[in-house]
């Protein structure tokens, strides 16, 4: 049996059927269960309901034999039985306990696993054709074998090229877990674990690391090998070095992604600019046909002064949009680390008549996330819109208090601004919430362009941000950095 | 003003510069006796569902022109609570949906509620106005 800390955590997370027998407690794998297509709360998972219900009674006898011998006397057995599944069907398995298995999974309790019976064809291991030398060099492939029976793992010549190990090294079985990168651990491991297990072949791309601790992309392909009896014997399969394609596929991922958010943030913009352009050139063009019409010179010259109010909402727009444009061409300038807390400074210094005057109370706590890499000025815009927009639309009976919270959740780094205003209904507007020129209550000095910014400046450096309203109560902004 | 072909005509839209240049059409062409006049959907409907407390029918618009882009209350929301209310009324009310929108969206979407008689674009043509309101009278 391998004892091999690779393994110690996989048996929880794999859709393989078991039942496991530990402190007197009886717990039947949900796969297991789900194999036989019944649910949860249709059946025991107790040895007298499998025996009177479930097993088949040609295969009672000895297996309740087997039962009590692995539970007394620790004595591990084999066999193959047939179980009702719900439609009244037999299906077919076989059941092995931990510790026939190559390797080892529960070190503290009993465990039967349940093995759905396939026809497999027995694959021989060939020496005479296992080392394709040329073909392996050339692409970079090395073969590998690993033996359960004399628990030894073999690597070939390239194997060890790619691994960067000398060429009379001997890998190791018990600590193999090191030839693969951290995050990859468990990938390797179920991939290996069900090979081992159920005979699963496998094909997956997935980070290793070599001797000399560097890190490359490999595609791993790995097949079970059968003894005579179709037990599985070993898992034999090849290592390719794909790291070079694999950072191009990566790389030119990442591109498509850039390109697909530019594209989309240009598609907005063209809809921005056709929609708020157009209806000031309409009423000019509304305007032109007026003085066409007006016979007296007199009625013409009144409409001179609407010129001039369109002429000014259309400069106005254009210094939005301008706005917007910047934002697209700024996110390649350089980051610097931005502290949050010197960022609010600066912006209430700002607007210190406007938090003054209204008893405005910002309240801040960035102890869990004091700066991130970004563009100082995009931040002071943030933190400057979501201030201001809490103010604007504070709650007439209360003054303003205004909490900013920093901390870290999935590694990314998060901005929350809480306010106590009058809300807003999400139902109703959420969705418009971030349009350009969408204002939502009967404010003087609602102009609709401060959300759309922030969103914007927001998603140009790969952020996310979200809101929470409740009428009344108050709402909250989230941005994810 | 007498021969205008329109009682009262209803006018919902935001846009202060618009609002004012229709008004000034409708002036010189009289082209209705009386004119109503909402900043947004929310002012109109508060103003249908009073009315429905005590109808009257010179206080009901022969014709609305609603302007899609709005803020508080859009037209799209407006259309959707005038449609429930509309039978009640017990008159002809014809709805030109009025928009700077070209997108094709917006136009069949419009176009396509029962309520909406037409969608016109801005800028809307002043001949062409003013025989929507000849033709409805």
């Amino acid at each position: 049996m391998i004892k091999n800390e690779l393994f110690q955590n996989v048996i929880d997370d794999l859709d393989i059927g078991y039942w496991e027998l530990k402190d007197n407690t009886s717990y039947w794998s949900s796969a297991f269960i789900s194999s036989l297509e019944y649910s949860q709360n249709e059946i025991a998972t107790k040895l007298d309901y499998f025996l009177e219900q479930l097993i088949h009674k040609d295969h009672r006898a000895l297996f309740r034999d087997n039962f009590y011998s692995l539970v007394e006397n620790n004595v591990d057995f084999k066999q193959t039985i047939q179980i009702r599944k719900k439609n009244g069907d037999f299906k077919e398995y076989t059941c092995k306990t931990n510790s026939k298995l190559p390797v080892n999974v529960h070190e503290h309790s009993k465990v039967i696993f349940f093995f759905e019976s396939k026809i497999k064809t027995s694959t021989k291991v060939k020496d005479d054709n296992f080392y394709y030398r040329e073909s392996a060099e050339m692409t970079s492939t090395g073969s590998w074998y690993v033996d359960f029976i004399e628990q030894k793992s073999y690597w070939d010549k390239e194997t060890r090229r790619i691994m960067e190990y000398p060429e009379d090294y001997i890998p190791s079985l018990k600590n193999s877990s090191n030839y693969y990168a951290e995050e990859h651990h468990q990938r390797a491991a179920d991939a290996f674990f069900k090979c081992a297990m159920a005979g699963t072949p496998f094909n997956t791309e997935i980070k290793m690391v070599t001797a000399n601790k560097r890190i490359f992309w490999a595609k791993a392909i790995g097949k079970p090998v059968y003894n005579d009896d179709k037990d599985i014997i070993g898992i034999r399969g090849v290592f390719q070095d794909i790291d070079e394609e694999k950072l191009k596929t990566l790389h030119l991922q990442k591109t498509s992604e850039i390109i697909a958010s530019q594209n989309s943030r240009l598609f907005n913009f063209a809809h921005i600019v056709s929609h708020n352009l157009r209806s000031h050139t309409s009423n000019l063009s509304l305007i032109v046909q007026l003085i066409d019409d007006l016979q007296s010179v007199d009625e013409k010259l009144e409409l001179i002064d609407s010129i001039k109010d369109i002429s000014e909402s259309l400069n106005t727009t254009i210094e939005h949009l301008n706005d917007v444009v910047t934002i697209q061409t700024k996110t390649d300038q350089n980051k610097i680390d931005v502290s949050f807390k010197e960022t609010l400074q600066i912006v209430s210094k700002s607007i210190k008549h406007i938090i003054m005057e209204g008893h405005v109370v910002i309240e801040s706590d960035f102890s869990e996330a004091q700066s991130i890499q970004y563009i100082p000025a995009y931040m002071e815009s943030i933190l400057l819109n979501l201030i201001t927009n809490a103010i604007k639309y504070k709650h007439e009976e209360r003054n303003a208090i205004i909490k900013l919270k920093t901390y870290i959740e999935n590694d990314k780094t998060i901005l929350e601004v809480t306010d106590n205003g009058r809300g807003i209904d999400m139902e109703r507007f959420g969705k418009k919430l971030f349009g350009m020129y969408k204002t939502f209550h009967y404010n003087e000095d609602a102009v609709g362009i401060g959300l759309f910014i922030t969103k914007n400046q927001v998603e140009s450096l790969n952020g996310e941000i979200f809101v929470e309203s409740e009428v009344e109560k108050g709402t909250t902004f989230k941005i994810q950095f | 003003m007498k021969n205008a072909p329109v009682e009262l005509a209803c006018i919902i839209d935001d846009d202060s510069i618009y609002v004012n240049l229709v008004k000034r059409i409708i002036n010189t062409r009289k082209l209705c006796k009386n004119l109503l006049i909402f900043n947004d959907g929310k002012e109109s409907i508060d103003y249908f569902e009073a009315l429905l407390q005590n109808l009257t029918a010179n206080k009901i618009p022969d014709i609305i022109f609603l302007d899609l882009n709005m803020p508080i209350m859009d037209g799209w929301e407006f259309l959707e609570l005038f449609t429930k209310i509309k039978p009640r009324f017990n008159k002809v009310i014809t709805l030109y949906v009025v928009s700077s929108s070209i997108n094709p969206v917006d136009v069949d979407r419009a176009k396509s509620l029962s309520s909406v008689t037409d969608y016109l674009i801005k800028p809307v043509n002043i001949n062409d106005f003013e025989s929507i309101f000849r033709n409805s009278a």
